[in-house]
Formats: structure tokens, sequence, C-alpha cells
């Protein structure tokens, strides 16, 4: 099968990852990697890589738009609401890695087929990607859930500057999300930096509130979820199978990145890479008969 | 139209634009163009070529121009300035014709260097590195001025009422909040280091504390936190006993100051910028407090007994006063004043400066 | 001011009561509107500058993570602030768990006074939105470093340096597992003191039987801020008891601005209506306290030791030992695992 070219804007730890991810994939070709300074360890990473590379940001695109199908956006929300006016005339596809949120919020596990048609797709946040399939299946067998809750837990080395100054967004998108994805009512998200080294991998513990929950259905559902998952985050493992803890169900995933780029601690940011670049491969399966 | 900067502007050359006579028809490019320093020297310069026939060109450089263009459009669409989108640390080339040269890139926020002092450390240093290398090849490069910071002195000692530019200071390397002054004091270094090697015409400035329009009031500044609470109607709430000593300089001042160093300021030295009037932080809440018709409270929120812990800062102006003239025009009276009048009618409706959100 | 007026003029201390907010852990959250205007009454009667309300956790935290509270934030601050004529009133928020736009700006708008901006000790620059924002709408904001006893003095300094830049106009130190000894107090707050600008304060714990001699330390080596609860209402050890620090603060010459007596009393309410009883120092709290571990551990490891048949104590030191921090569980049946085997290789 022929690989689709992309481009991937943002030239910082979350761009040079996904370039290792799509080196990797037999459906992705990087034809342009952009950032704004060539002196960067992510421009020299990817130079040393034999990869195109350019310090124009969005102008390279527009400079030379045949370059690329689709463009990977891991910038900032700021930049990336500005990129978007530009891609979308030029007829490009987005994959928007930041909380910009201005296309169709994708979790591949769940919509993927849905987003296709879509100009811009959103990777939410990582609790978002983290949770949303099992919460999704838990919705799916109870629609009747009055209460949904997740609460995840990551290395603080994990998590930059701009992680840390966006913590509330962080809370709220995800909270939207899951209220989208599963229809349920009450939504909540908390999120804790846990400083331990050596340092923990990305846990995540989601509860819900059901009246009567069916434990073996939902047991038999996450965990057919969670290996659908990880058919695009090697990583993710479910810990805790769903049980009845009290009045509330409770089920634990752990996600370990795959150390492309990032470090493996860094499950977090690895996932909403790996779904993206699912996302992306979907994408170009999707458009391979085209050629 | 900004009426109020542009009175003030005019005050500020009235008479004195004889002594700016280098800048006539020549290029000037502000690195850090949308920044407080670079907006107000914008302003001064709108006003040479539109009332004294100065001609000059602007080029205003920034990592974000359109916040030019939310601060002040009037300035951002002006056939004589252009604005030129660039982080400063990857320039490689200056437009040819510059012929003088504000380097003032790099955010002051205290609390973006507590954050993000790598990020605070990489603009700084690798910024003016960057642009000294570029200015070194320029052909009709007259004089470079480059913006330090009052902070590289470290804490002034109470008994210094005022400090003059030979004072070496001190300040703990080891430490990351060390990160903002530590890199404004290796950037003088790295002017030293050019002027030595390279020839460049470099002056440095140390900008203390200022206070007027195109102030954000958001930033966690003493004076800046009393406007705001004045503007809400009180009360005005110090920290501490309010015997810490500040002094604040009117930014038309500052302006008209930064463009006379730019253009007569000797080569190899640094010159304080600010006001040597230092008045303490209670008295500076009583004058706002002052200004306001209706009866503003102030609340002075002083935990212990102490040795109160009591801090100055005021630059000591005699170097710049005795070689160039530079002198205070604005009162501090009248800078407070001129400040909330222009946060009450011509305050920019968008004003947040922009938090560097990168994924 | 002569060199008699300076010596007679006696150190004050601000007092910061928590009674309605951490004291809520105690009863898992379940403090009723009732308790609360009734303390609130009392405690603002006794002059107690600062009343801090909420859940345990803070603003926003109801949750089935750390419990769900019986009475929601909007209720709770409303009807304590209906109560407090003279004394300020206080929240607690933990970025992560509340959210500027959903849990603290609705609590600035229903009246909170002091504004007390919580991490772990050290994640200080996930306070700078929420204590810039406390601080641009005028608000009195502290930062609370919690934990404390899990960080060096540079990287406690550091933190606060960072806590101070966002406008934070002074940190509290947490001592959450009651882990530290008088020696560490004096040691951290002392140099806290001389290299932050702001004023330092120190919350206890109770687990070591230290709570009292502890704030009594932080104050003579110079923290200007004290949290204390009625009875040292609080999970597991308890608190610093207010009322007894109070007395011992006045004895030692600081200047607090409590009515003891009306301390007492709100105290004795407090033991009457609010308090299922007194706490006491059980062995699982020496042991948490010895080990520096949070206690929120205890339900985990208790349960752990029953399935794989070992101490629960020995759990305890070993996540001590291993500087677990909360929402590390899962170390804990890998411990309980690994000392059930090392109990069988034992026996052989």
């Amino acid at each position: 099968m022929k690989k689709i070219k992309v481009a991937i804007l943002g030239s910082g730890n979350i761009g040079t990852d996904l370039l290792i991810k799509i080196m990797r994939s037999p459906l992705l070709e990087c034809s342009l990697f952009i950032g704004r300074n060539l002196a960067s360890p992510g421009m020299m990473k990817a130079n040393s890589l034999g990869v195109r590379i350019s310090d124009k940001s969005i102008d390279a695109i527009v400079r030379a738009p045949d370059c690329c199908e689709l463009v990977f956006d891991a910038t900032s929300a700021l930049d990336a609401g500005r990129h978007w006016a530009i891609l979308k005339k030029l007829g490009k596809t987005v994959i928007d890695l930041t909380p910009a949120k201005l296309g169709v919020l994708c979790v591949p596990a769940v919509n993927l087929n849905d987003c296709l048609g879509h100009q811009n797709i959103n990777m939410v946040t990582c609790g978002g990607q983290a949770t949303i399939p099992i919460a999704s299946q838990i919705a799916k067998i109870h629609p009747n859930v009055e209460y949904i809750e997740i609460v995840s837990s990551i290395a603080s080395r994990s998590a930059g500057p701009a992680t840390r100054l966006n913590i509330d967004e962080y809370v709220e998108t995800t909270e939207r999300a899951l209220a989208v994805f599963t229809g349920c009512p009450k939504t909540k998200a908390i999120l804790i930096l846990n400083p331990a080294e050596p340092c923990i991998d990305m846990q995540t513990t989601i509860s819900a509130r059901i009246k009567n929950p069916d434990v073996s259905k939902l047991r038999a559902a996450v965990t057919q979820m969670a290996e659908k998952v990880r058919q695009y985050v090697p990583g993710y493992q479910l810990i805790l199978s769903p049980t009845q803890d009290g009045d509330r169900l409770i089920t634990m995933i752990k996600v370990q990145g795959l150390g492309d780029y990032l470090p493996k601690f860094s499950g977090n940011l690895d996932i909403i890479n790996c779904a993206a670049i699912a996302a992306a491969e979907e994408f170009a399966k999707k458009k391979a008969p085209e050629k | 139209m900004n009426s109020i900067v542009r009175q003030d502007c005019e005050n500020a050359l009235a008479g004195k634009t004889d002594l700016l006579k280098a800048l006539r028809n020549e290029t000037v490019l502000i690195t850090g163009g949308t920044g407080f320093f670079g907006v107000w020297l914008a302003e001064m310069i709108a006003g040479l070529n539109d009332k004294h026939g100065f001609g000059a060109r602007l080029i205003l450089m920034a990592r974000r121009p359109n916040l030019l263009y939310e601060k002040a459009p009037h300035l951002a669409k002006r056939k004589d300035f252009t604005v030129i989108a660039h982080d400063v640390r990857t320039l490689v080339e200056l437009p040819a014709e510059t012929s003088f040269i504000i380097h003032a890139a790099g955010s002051p926020d205290s609390r973006l260097h507590a954050s993000d002092p790598l990020q605070t450390i990489d603009v700084i240093v690798n910024g003016t590195n960057a642009v000294l290398a570029a200015a070194s090849r320029l052909p009709v490069l007259r004089k470079v001025l480059l913006v330090s910071s009052g902070l590289i002195y470290g804490a002034q000692p109470w008994e210094m009422t005022a400090i003059p530019e030979n004072f070496m200071g001190s300040i703990d390397c080891a430490a990351a909040i060390s990160a903002y002054p530590e890199s404004k004091r290796m950037t003088e270094t790295i002017a030293a280091a050019f002027r030595s090697q390279h020839r460049l015409p470099i002056v440095n400035v140390r900008p203390f504390a200022f206070i007027g329009p195109y102030q954000l009031m958001d930033r966690p500044w003493a004076i800046n936190n009393f406007i705001r609470d004045g503007l809400r109607g009180g009360p005005i709430r110090i920290l501490g006993d309010g015997t810490s000593v500040r002094s604040y300089m009117y930014p038309s001042d500052m302006a008209f100051w930064l463009m006379r160093i730019l253009v007569d300021g000797t080569p190899g030295r640094s010159y304080n910028l600010g006001s040597p009037a230092g008045i303490t932080l209670k008295e500076l809440a009583e004058k706002i407090a002052a200004c306001f018709p209706n009866p503003i409270r102030i609340e002075c929120r002083f935990l212990t007994n102490e040795i109160a812990r009591r801090s100055r800062f005021v630059p000591d102006i005699s170097l710049a006063g005795n070689t160039m003239g530079l002198a205070i025009n604005v009162d501090l009276d009248t800078a407070i004043r001129r400040t909330i009048l222009w946060n009450q009618t011509a305050r920019p409706a968008a004003e947040t400066e922009l938090i560097d959100d990168r994924v | 001011m002569n060199a008699t007026d300076t010596a007679n003029k006696m150190k004050k201390i601000l007092i910061n009561d928590p009674t309605l907010r951490d004291g809520n852990h105690a009863v898992k959250h379940q403090l009723t509107a009732r308790q609360i205007a009734a303390y609130a009454a009392a405690a603002d009667a006794a002059g107690v500058p600062i009343v801090e309300v909420g859940h345990g956790n803070g603003l926003g935290a109801s949750s089935l993570q750390v419990g769900i509270s019986l009475t929601d934030d909007h209720l709770m601050l409303k009807t304590a602030k209906e109560n407090l004529k003279r004394a300020k009133l206080g929240i607690f928020v933990i970025p992560g768990f509340a959210t500027i736009n959903k849990d603290l700006k609705p609590a600035l708008e229903l009246g909170a006074d002091v504004v007390r901006v919580a991490c772990h000790c050290t994640e200080a620059d996930t306070t700078q939105r929420h204590i810039s924002f406390a601080r641009e709408h005028g608000k009195e904001v502290y930062g609370v470093l919690m934990m404390s006893h899990m960080a060096s003095t540079e990287t406690l300094i550091d933190e606060c340096r960072k806590m101070e830049s966002y406008g934070a106009e002074g940190v509290i130190l947490m001592d959450s597992a009651g882990a530290s000894l008088p020696a560490d107090v004096s040691e951290k707050i002392s140099a806290l003191v001389e290299n932050i600008n702001i004023p330092v304060g120190f919350h206890a714990h109770n687990n070591l039987g230290l709570a009292v001699i502890n704030s009594i330390t932080a104050a003579q080596s110079g923290a200007a801020i004290l949290d204390g609860t009625a009875r040292g209402f609080g999970a597991g050890a308890g608190n610093t008891q207010l009322e007894a620090l109070v007395a011992v603060l006045h004895k030692i010459g600081f200047d607090t601005g409590i009515d003891l007596y009306k301390m007492l009393d709100a105290a004795d309410l407090a033991e009457k209506s609010i308090l299922p009883m007194i706490p006491t120092i059980k062995s699982i709290s020496i042991v948490s306290g010895l080990a520096g571990v949070f206690s929120g551990f205890a339900r985990h490891v208790e349960r752990a030791a029953a399935e794989y048949k070992v101490d629960p104590r020995d759990i305890f030191f070993e996540l001590g030992r291993r500087r677990a921090v909360a929402g590390q569980e899962d170390m804990i049946v890998e411990i309980a695992e690994m000392l059930a085997k090392k109990k069988r290789e034992g026996k052989k």
C-alpha cells in the first residue's frame, strides 16, 4: 500500500515522538517536520533521521501545499487555531493534539469511523483517551449510569510546564468529552501528579454509580475493549477488572509509554500520540483505493 | 486613537527632538516589539515622524505580532512601521538597512520565570547571542541598546538609598529563581564580548520599575495591585508593614531616555533607567487612594513583629543625568493619575498577555 | 518607637482554623449545614481570624475517590458566611480537584475571603493560575505545600519561591503525615523564613503526639501562621488541638487575637455536637507517622495485610522506605506479596 504523506507541525517532544511512530508506520510517511527553531533537539533528531525539516512554521505548508495530505498539529491551542484557518482552505486533514478542540473529538476505539469524514480531528486529552473506551462500554451496557468519575495519576516528570499551567483545561475538557461519549449527565475528572521515583506509569481509576450493575457483563465488555485499545496503544493494560466496591463500580487501567522519544513513564503523552497515529492510519487506509 | 499616550509623547519630546536627530531617516529595529518597551518606543517614533518629520522607519520584531494588532492597532497599521514575526533565538539575518537596534525581547513576568526558568534562560541568553551575532554583520549599524534589568544587582542593601551602576551586587547563582537576573547579567557579559571581539557599539540599560498606560494590571507587582484594587473600589491591600521602598518611572520618560541612551550612550557603559524618587509602599497606597473620588480603604496586612522584611529597589541615575542631562519630567502623582485615566478610558479589551501553552 | 515599646509589642500569630475542612476527613465529609453554622458562629465569637470550610480535600473534591460530601460546597460556604461576622471565610483549593471556572470563581462570588491553594510539596507550579486568579480578585491568597516532610529544605525553598512569584502572600507547610519532629520543623521553618520574603506557616498533624510542640517550634522559628482544629478534629490521630495551641501561644508571649475562654467554649461545642469521638493516637497512626506515609493508605494496607497474612505495620514501613505517595496503592499489594514470600522463605 502506498504511504500517504503527512506533515508534523510542532518540533517539541510530542511532535518528535510522533515522528518516530510515523517512521514505523506502513501507511504514513513524514514528508515535512516543521517547527520554529532549527536548533531545537526535535529538529536535530528529525534531520539526523533524514526527514525534511523546516523552521517556517505554517508557511512551509503554504509554500508547498502538495507536500502532504494530512497534518499533525502538536503546537499550542492558540497556534492550532491559526493553522486550522489556513489548512482548512488548503483542504488538508488535521489531527489536532492541542487543547484547541476545533474539530470532532476522536477516541479511535470508540468513534474512529465517524471521524473520518471530518477535516479536523481532535484527540481530546490523555485521560480521555485512556478512559472513554472503557466508560463508553459501561454506558452502553448501563445507559442509566448516573455518574462517571475518573482519577488519573501521572508521573510528575511527565508533566511539563504546559500541562501544569493547563490543569483546569484538562479537567474540563475530559469531563465534557466523557459526557459526550457516554451520555452520562454527571462526570468528574481528577488529575494527580505523583513525584515518586522511579517514575510511575499513568494509572487511571474509573468509577461509576450504577443501580444494579451487571458485573460479569461489564467485565466481558471492558476486557474486550481494553484489548481493542491495546491494538493501537500497546502499553494499555487493564489492571483491575470491573468490580463492585461499596456503592461504586470500579475498574483500573495503566498505560506505559512505548519510549519512542518520550520516556516510557510518559504513558499519558504516549497514549494521545498512539491514538493520533491510529486515526491517521485509518485515514490512510480509506484513502488508498483512490490512488 | 490613544490620545493620552500621544500627549505624553509630545510632552516628552517637546523642545528635545534635536537631541534625537541622529535617528532622522534611519531604520530602527526593536526586538520584543510587542512588549511594554516596544509599544512605547513605537508611540514615540510615531510622534517623531508625524509631528517632527523624522522620517524614521521602525521594524518591530516579535514572536507573536498579532499582539500589537490587539494592543495598538493604530501602530500596527502604520506605513512607516513593519512588523516581523520571528523568535529571537533563531534569528540569523537582520534587515540590511538597520542602523539602530533596541534588543528588548524577553518577558519580565516573574511568574513565568518561576514556572519555566529554562525558557526564560533560553530566550534571554540565546536570543541575545543570536541578535548580536546577526547585528555584527550589518553594514550600516550605528548603535545597539541592550535592555538588561535592575534586578541584576540582586537585593539592594537597605542602607544604600539608591543603587549606582558600579555596585556589583550579588545573586545566588545556584537558585532556580535566579534564572532571570543571572540571564540578564549574562547578556551584559555577552555584549562585552561582542564589543571586544566584533567591535560592536553596544550600550546597556538597566530598567527598574515603571507605571503607565499599556502596562498589564494582572502582574503581581505592588503598584499594579494597588491601582487595580483602587479601580475596583478598594480596599487597597499592602502586604507587610508598607515600609518597603520603590520608585516608578512614567513610560514617556522611559521611552525618551531609551532613545537618548541609544543615540548618545557610551558603548560599554550600563545606565540605570528608572526614577530616583523612592517612596514607601504605604505612601504609595495613600497616593493612589487619593486619586479616586470615593474613599478607598487601605489595609496593611502585617503578620509578625520581626524586623520588617522591607526592601528597597531604587536606582541612582546620576550617570545618565550627568552625562546626558536626562531627568524625570513626569512626577509620580501625574504618573498615577494618567495610568488610572488610561485604565478607565483607553485600555484595549483583549488584554491577556499570552501564556505559551505549547503541547 | 523606643526600645521598650518594641520589647513590649507581642509577636502576632495568624491562626487559621480548618476545623470545618480538615475535620471533615474524620467524618468522611459528612458535616451538616447545622454543624457548620454552630461552629462557625462559635469560632467567630472567639475571635478566630480565619475559619476554613469545605470538603477535606477542598473545593470540588467531593468524589467517589476521596468521598462524597453530605453538604455541597455551595451550601457549606453560604452557611458559614452567614455565621461569620468578624472572621474571614477560608477555602482550600487543590488544582487537579478544583478548577477556577467550576469551583473557585463561584466560591469567591459566595464571599470566600481567604484562598489557600495547595499542592504536593514538589509541585508548586500547578498552583500558578489559581493563585493568580484569587489575587486578581483582591483576595487574601496563601500557598500550601502538602506532605512537606517529603521534600528537602532546598526544594521547599524553591517551591515557596514559585508560589511567592505567583502572588501568594504566605506559604504554609503542611505536615500531612504527622511525621515531623521539632528539630525538622525548626530547620525547615527557619530556612524558609530566611530565604523567602513572605510569611511562613505550619500545619501539624498529631500522629506522633507532637502537633502542639511542632507548632510552637514553628512559631519560635519565625512562622507567622499556624493551623489548628477544635479538639484536634481531623482524620486518624487528628490535627493540632487549637485551643491548647492558643493557650500555650498566649502563655509564651504570642498574640493571636483570640479570646481563650470563648475558644474553649467553641471546642466544647465541637466536642458535643460535631466530633463523633476525640481523636486519639492509634497504632496505625504512629506507624504511618513514623513511616512518613500518607494516612489514606490505611484501608488498603489493612486489606492487603489480611489477604496476604502479613503485618500491616511492616507494609507501612516498607511504603515509607520507598517514599510512596498518594496514588500508589498498587504498590501496597506488591509489598504485601513480597513480605509474604519472605515469610514463607524464612519459615523453610
